[in-house]
């Protein structure tokens, strides 16, 4: 074992990666001989070697607001641990200025069959969250790649982006509302096959824990207990070959959780109990457009998703005695689309439309007045434009303008409310690569 | 259903089982390893000729052409960091993962020019590790050449013979190549006047030439030329001859201003080969910046 080789192993061991005997493949390393010129590289990197490439991404939104904004009605507030209704603030955002999370993303090669990522939002001044924490194989055979750890689910395609990736400021409200603010992302393993076609096709399993959005689950008090794993979700992709300048890909994508579980304490301590299971199917679509201009310039990209949602769950209400006040068994249906165009109309300069629908099916996870059966209300919507500016790779600068047409727990349509945001997201470090 | 899917795998398999799959970053490189690896290899290309390799977006289907590749023939010095990562990360084949037999960089191979050990991004998108535009220059790429073909050989060492032989007679056209683009050059003129170029992309070429490089549009790597910088090199470059040579995705407002100003003439030159281009396409290519670069 020379010093390279011992040097990896004790990263490797440092990092508590369990070495992987059966993928034990030989380990071809080119650099055995020497190139013509006697340069013994394999590859020119600015990052250095052993060191995980580091990069940071600065958010900072100002938001401002024509009316204070209540969340659509039946979302609760999408990521209702219980704590009252959704007279939240849309994303989170106050207003005037905002910073939202920065994130910190480091990755590096583990040893030669592993890669390692992790990134850590640090929460406006709030705290720190591990956004990704995740092993990805490097070296298994015939397609097949395991992801394990905490990761953004691959359902979708916006769910497994970071905020720095969106084309708009915001999430799209689907996202937020069914699977909550981060989207999909939990602890698991996910399994993924790249089919040998002639044409992009990827299907993936992921079994994960169940923690929040879709899988919500508290197991405590009139809640039952289950042990995870409790959300199995599954994906597929396929991209057909268009050549160098066009590229689509559509998908399919579900999951069933075990578990969804919500809680409401109201505060003469009667708490009002969601226990059942849900499940989610979607689909999505995306295109872009490579015209070959500069910097983006005649760019199109065009994308849609939607959402379906249902739970089938056990409604009861408790007093502080713990008697039982009331109690029934029914089903909730959620979905949610949206479908967003953008264009770069300058070079380094684009442009881009956003038109959502949540809750077109909308018996939401509250009750009716004699607490017999979830109440079901009407469907909201959100428009949204955008411009950007990007000055270099690294920089960007977005002025979004939001209409809200948001229905209300009362049926009123009447609380519009229009939303500005300008946004600068930049990255610093080493140079980012974009996933498809 | 089943039957459709084992035909589709097989289609997917068949195309020349015997032969090395080698997938190309850029048209240049597709050449180069056409040209090395005859007969005996298959290539694919990930990125069109006609456009900027570095500011390229991922498409799926390269993972599809990296998935079953032997070998992966990439400029590298981080000249495709934007896309090539995460198409190899996607693709999960262990076989191209840098550090193994089935990646090679040409930059690697070679001595690169302007290497900026303490750069920072205020000087733009510069790369540290050196200018990796390479395949500008038909020497370095007779150098590439020679390990590509050590590289082949390693993958492929019944055919390692024919690969080096290969990249010997790509070496001696090369060889020949430079003589003739000399002897072009000074029957146009004994002292160049010199070219000022959009992006630093050709200056290995200009470099072998001696044709001094006057300048470049864009104030740094990456960053599109502004009004204020292109008056600065009007009035810097006012009363002297040259050429302008800009790349045929950029935009033609900078050249052609500064053709207008200081009369150069503006000339759109491509720095990559057709889609399966040649050895004799890249030899013209390379002739045609030569004649622009000597008036």
């Amino acid at each position: 074992m020379n010093r390279k080789n011992l040097l990896a192993a004790a990263v490797a061991a440092a990092m508590g990666t369990a070495w992987l005997p059966v993928m034990a493949l030989e380990a071809a390393s080119a650099a055995g001989t020497l190139g013509a010129t006697g340069i013994d590289r394999a590859r020119l990197t600015s990052g250095t070697q052993f060191n995980p490439q580091i990069s940071v991404i600065l958010d900072g939104v100002y938001y401002g607001a024509s009316r204070e904004v209540e969340g659509p009605a039946g979302f609760g507030d999408g990521h209702d641990h219980g704590h009252g209704h959704g007279h939240d603030h849309a994303h989170g955002l106050e207003e005037g200025f905002n910073l939202r999370e920065t994130e910190i993303t480091m990755s590096a090669s583990i040893d030669n069959y592993l890669d390692g990522v992790v990134t850590l939002a640090l929460e406006g001044s709030s705290g720190i969250e591990v956004e990704e924490a995740y092993l990805l194989t490097r070296a298994l055979p015939a397609g097949l790649q395991i992801k394990a750890g905490r990761f953004l689910s691959d359902i979708g395609y916006i769910n497994r982006q970071h905020p720095h990736d969106w084309l708009f400021v915001d999430r799209p409200l689907v996202s937020e509302l069914l699977f909550g603010d981060h989207g999909l992302q939990d602890n698991g393993l996910q399994v993924s096959w790249l089919a040998p076609l002639p044409f992009f096709t990827r299907v993936g399993v992921e079994v994960l824990q169940g923690e929040e959005g879709i899988a919500n689950y508290i197991g405590e008090g009139p809640l039952k207990e289950k042990s995870g794993p409790r959300l199995v979700t599954g994906f597929a992709k396929v991209s057909p070959n268009l050549g160098f300048n066009h590229a689509a890909q559509f998908g399919l994508s579900g999951g069933y959780a075990d578990a969804f579980q919500q809680q409401e304490v109201h505060s003469s301590g009667r708490s009002e109990n969601i226990d059942g299971r849900s499940w989610f199917a979607g689909v999505d679509a995306i295109y872009k457009y490579d015209a070959g201009g500069t910097y983006g310039h005649r760019n199109w990209v065009l994308q849609g998703e939607y959402y379906f949602r249902e739970v089938d769950a056990d409604y009861r209400n408790i007093d502080q005695a713990d008697v039982l006040l009331d109690q029934f068994a029914s089903r909730s249906r959620q979905d949610g689309l949206y479908v967003q165009a953008v264009y770069g109309f300058a070079p380094r300069w684009n442009a881009g439309l956003r038109a959502e629908a949540v809750g077109l099916t909308n018996k939401s996870l509250e009750t009716n007045s004699n607490r017999s059966n979830f109440e079901s209300f009407d469907a909201s919507y959100r428009y949204a434009a955008q411009v950007s500016f990007a000055p270099t790779e690294f920089s960007r600068l977005r002025l979004q303008v939001n209409l809200n047409d948001y229905a209300h727990d009362d049926g009123d349509h009447a609380h519009d409310a229009w939303e500005v945001m300008l946004q600068y997201n930049v990255s610093l470090g080493s140079h980012g690569a974009h996933q498809f | 259903m089943l039957r459709t899917l084992t035909l589709l795998t097989l289609l997917a398999l068949s195309p020349l089982a015997s032969a090395l799959n080698v997938v190309a970053t850029t048209t240049n490189m597709a050449m180069l390893s056409a040209a090395v690896g005859g007969d005996d290899v298959s290539v694919t290309v990930l990125a069109p000729p006609d456009r900027d390799t570095h500011y390229l977006e991922l498409r799926p289907n390269m993972m599809v052409s990296l998935r079953r590749a032997d070998l992966l023939v990439s400029v590298g010095a981080e000249l495709e960091v934007g896309w090539l990562p995460p198409a190899i990360q996607g693709t999960g084949n262990r076989r191209l993962n840098p550090g193994q037999r089935g990646y090679f960089e040409a930059a690697a191979q070679v001595e690169l020019i302007d290497q900026v050990p303490d750069a920072d991004r205020s000087m733009g998108d510069v790369h540290p590790m050196g200018n990796p535009h390479v395949y500008m220059d038909p020497l370095r790429m007779a150098q590439v050449g020679h390990a590509l073909a050590a590289r082949m050989g390693q993958i492929a060492p019944e055919h390692a013979d024919r690969f080096s032989a290969n990249a010997q007679a790509f070496a001696e056209r090369m060889d020949r190549l430079v003589a003739r683009m000399t002897e072009q050059l000074r029957a146009s003129t004994d002292a160049p006047p010199g070219v000022l170029l959009y992006h630093k992309d050709a200056d290995y070429l200009m470099r072998l030439l001696e044709v001094p490089v006057l300048g470049y549009l864009e104030p740094v790597p990456g960053v599109p030329p502004t009004g204020r910088h292109l008056n600065a090199l009007v009035s810097e470059l006012k009363g002297r001859e040259g050429v302008m040579i800009a790349n045929p995705w950029q935009s033609r407002r900078g050249p052609d201003f500064i053709g207008r100003e200081l009369g150069f003439p503006v000339h759109v030159l491509p720095t990559n080969v057709p889609v399966d281009g040649d050895v004799a396409d890249y030899e013209a290519l390379l002739m045609q910046w030569v004649k622009a670069a000597a008036p």
